[in-house]
């Protein structure tokens, strides 16, 4: 079979073998929502709306229907893209679609930012810590991979904020854009792409500044584990027995390592990266706690505290539908590079 | 498992001796809480007598925050807080994960694969928005945020014990004792299960670790401890507040009580894998 058809059987299988696990995913955010005691329409009215406007409401939810019929409605609704109208009182009657459309775009520039920041400094210290192996650089490197990780992301980010926001004054303290000056007209969205299009370099220093703090805190935390796995694969590749033969040829070290063994031992990183994206994703409810960020982790969070009930459940979903999405692109990215993964 | 720790002399084991004895001193701090700190955690005796964001001074070591109530007293009491969600949560996933774990492993087949797929989908799920739902569901305090967090790490213990099983299923004692007609309640329970055992402890202190954190997380968020009670989280949360002022005491402390302790368990965690962990022996020597 030729390689280019493979790879798409491989793509396929993978697709199809991500249903399973959305449909879980699913299973379990309905389990907890409704199974768990706790009813969002008393938490919304309870006591204060006469027991005939609450019937009412449970009967508009399809509340007071048996749970496996409950199940199949919400299923059904998500799988055809109906998420529902908010309850709550910030966002109350618009469409949870909507909400989650203005909130996306501010997540999606902050995770890739802090991505962007958390593989160029974790890959450098596993990459230098791995070279120099038991030396004292590599148990520098080493601590930070073990303790940066384990650093609370939003007492990071107030540190940060406290040094560089308040008393060095060198950035903003939060938020996604100066008060004094309005964000781009939007496109897509993300305020430095949207700036770019406008053609408005201002703009885009702007929301660059307003950037650098969310991505440096969030990055930060999410460096240790790239340090580490680089580490680990380096440790791996550099005794693998091809390195071996290379240097038995005479090939420099340096040459060695950089077109041997950190190449090959970049193809698990891939691995980590879609395991990254979960934590990210909990980093970034609390980045964005901090740094009032207005984005989908704040929206969640908010709506919880609310029990805005369709509009937890719609982020959870497109929370759910990113991790699983990326989860497929992770495998078969590595499939493209390391063609061993699809046999 | 400790007089294998005196005999190594590696990173390892030193992590290991350094994170356990960090353990130690929090699990001190805890239980010496009330005979430790020099004033009340909360209420109106702390309130009244001291002014609100004071610095740090001979007084009042990490300083007072917004409602005069003194930093450290509440840093101390605070480990108290966190160490019980902490073993709720993490005592819990073990004695969720580890049975189904060695029930999946050892009866494999169809069952083994259905389970496997459920955590597995569970576990690459964001664990700290999972377990802010469930929080929610549940209310605050202690217990629930305890609950609340073993759903994180059920399948982290279930993962692990399966594997294990997995491979000691395969044993020659394991299948000597099959062909002596044991029952498979007993081979699971007497001849897996504590060979077993021994990959937990890398996992109890590196999931311990992540609950002290997620914990942290939640009451930051607003959604775990409720205040008055002494949290290092939920301290945090009220502490920002009163950054953009230049009052740092508020924050920092918490911050570095929680830091230290997971780094803490990290140490041990990540030192006793590499003690445990036979292929990396293999490597050293």
């Amino acid at each position: 079979m030729p390689k280019r058809g493979s790879l798409l059987a491989y793509g396929l299988t993978r697709l199809i073998l991500a249903f399973p696990m959305l449909l879980i995913l699913l299973t379990v955010v309905f389990t907890v929502l409704r199974i768990i005691p706790g009813d969002p329409i008393y938490a919304l009215y309870g006591g204060r709306a006469p027991l005939s406007v609450i019937m009412a409401l449970r009967h508009q939810l399809g509340l007071d229907k048996p749970y496996w019929q409950q199940y199949l409605t919400y299923i059904v609704q998500i799988f055809s893209g109906n998420f529902g109208v908010s309850l709550g009182a910030h966002y109350g009657g618009q469409s949870v679609i909507a909400v989650i459309e203005q909130k996306l775009p501010a997540t999606i520039e902050l995770s890739i930012g802090s991505m962007i920041v958390a593989s160029t400094i974790g890959i450098s210290v596993g990459l230098i810590s791995g070279i120099n192996r038991d030396k004292v650089v590599d148990v520098v490197g080493r601590l930070y991979g073990t303790t940066i990780f384990v650093i609370p992301v939003f007492w990071l980010g107030l540190m940060l904020q406290l040094l560089f926001a308040v008393d060095l004054r060198w950035l903003p303290v939060n938020s996604r854009f100066d008060i004094s000056s309005s964000p781009p007209a939007t496109t897509t969205g993300l305020y430095t792409i949207d700036s770019l299009l406008a053609g408005r370099l201002d703009l885009f220093i702007i929301a660059i500044r307003h950037l650098v703090l969310p991505c440096l805190t969030l990055g930060l935390v999410l460096s240790g584990f790239f340090a580490k796995t680089v580490r680990a694969n380096l440790l791996r590749t550099i005794n693998a027995d091809y390195v071996e033969a290379a240097r038995a040829r005479g090939i420099k070290e340096r040459t060695i390592i950089s077109r041997y063994a950190f190449k090959n031992a970049l193809i698990p990183v891939i691995t980590v990266l879609g395991l990254e994206f979960a934590i990210l994703f909990a980093g970034a409810v609390l980045t964005e706690t901090t740094f009032n960020w207005d984005g989908m982790g704040r929206l969640l969070i908010d709506s919880i505290e609310v029990q805005d009930y369709p509009l937890i459940q719609g982020t959870i979903i497109v929370f759910s539908f990113i991790i699983v999405l990326i989860s497929i692109l992770v495998d078969i990215l590595s499939g493209v590079i390391d063609p061993r993964v699809r046999y | 498992m400790l007089p294998m720790l005196e005999k190594r002399r590696t990173l390892a084991g030193v992590m290991s001796w350094i994170g356990l004895g960090i353990l130690v001193v929090f699990t001190l701090i805890a239980v010496l809480a009330p005979v430790l700190a020099p004033y009340p955690a909360q209420g109106p005796y702390a309130q009244f007598l001291t002014p609100p964001n004071q610095a740090p001074s001979f007084n009042h070591w990490m300083g007072t925050d917004n409602l005069g109530q003194d930093v450290f007293s509440r840093v101390l009491w605070g480990a108290q807080t966190s160490l019980e969600v902490m073993a709720i949560g993490v005592i819990l996933a073990l004695a969720v994960g580890f049975p189904v774990g060695l029930y999946s492993g050892y009866v494999g087949g169809s069952i083994d694969k259905a389970i496997l797929l459920v955590m597995d989908s569970v576990y690459a799920f964001p664990g700290l928005l999972l377990a802010a739902l469930v929080a929610a569901m549940l209310g605050k305090g202690p217990f629930n945020i305890g609950i609340a967090i073993t759903v994180i790490y059920i399948p982290l213990y279930y993962r692990v014990t399966r594997n294990q099983t997995l491979s000691v299923r395969e044993e020659t004692y394991v299948e000597a004792a099959r062909s002596l007609g044991a029952r498979p309640w007993t081979i699971m329970w007497v001849y897996i299960a504590y060979n077993v055992l021994i990959t937990i402890p890398v996992i109890f202190a590196l999931s311990a670790a992540d609950a002290i954190l997620t914990a942290a997380g939640l009451s930051y968020l607003g959604l775990g401890i409720q205040l008055p009670t002494p949290d290092w989280g939920l301290d945090l949360s009220v502490a920002q507040q009163f950054l953009t002022d230049g009052v740092w005491w508020t924050s920092f402390f918490p911050g570095l009580m929680i830091i230290t302790l997971t780094v803490g368990l990290s140490f041990l965690g990540e030192g006793l894998n590499d003690l445990i962990n036979p292929l990396l022996k293999k490597g050293r020597a």
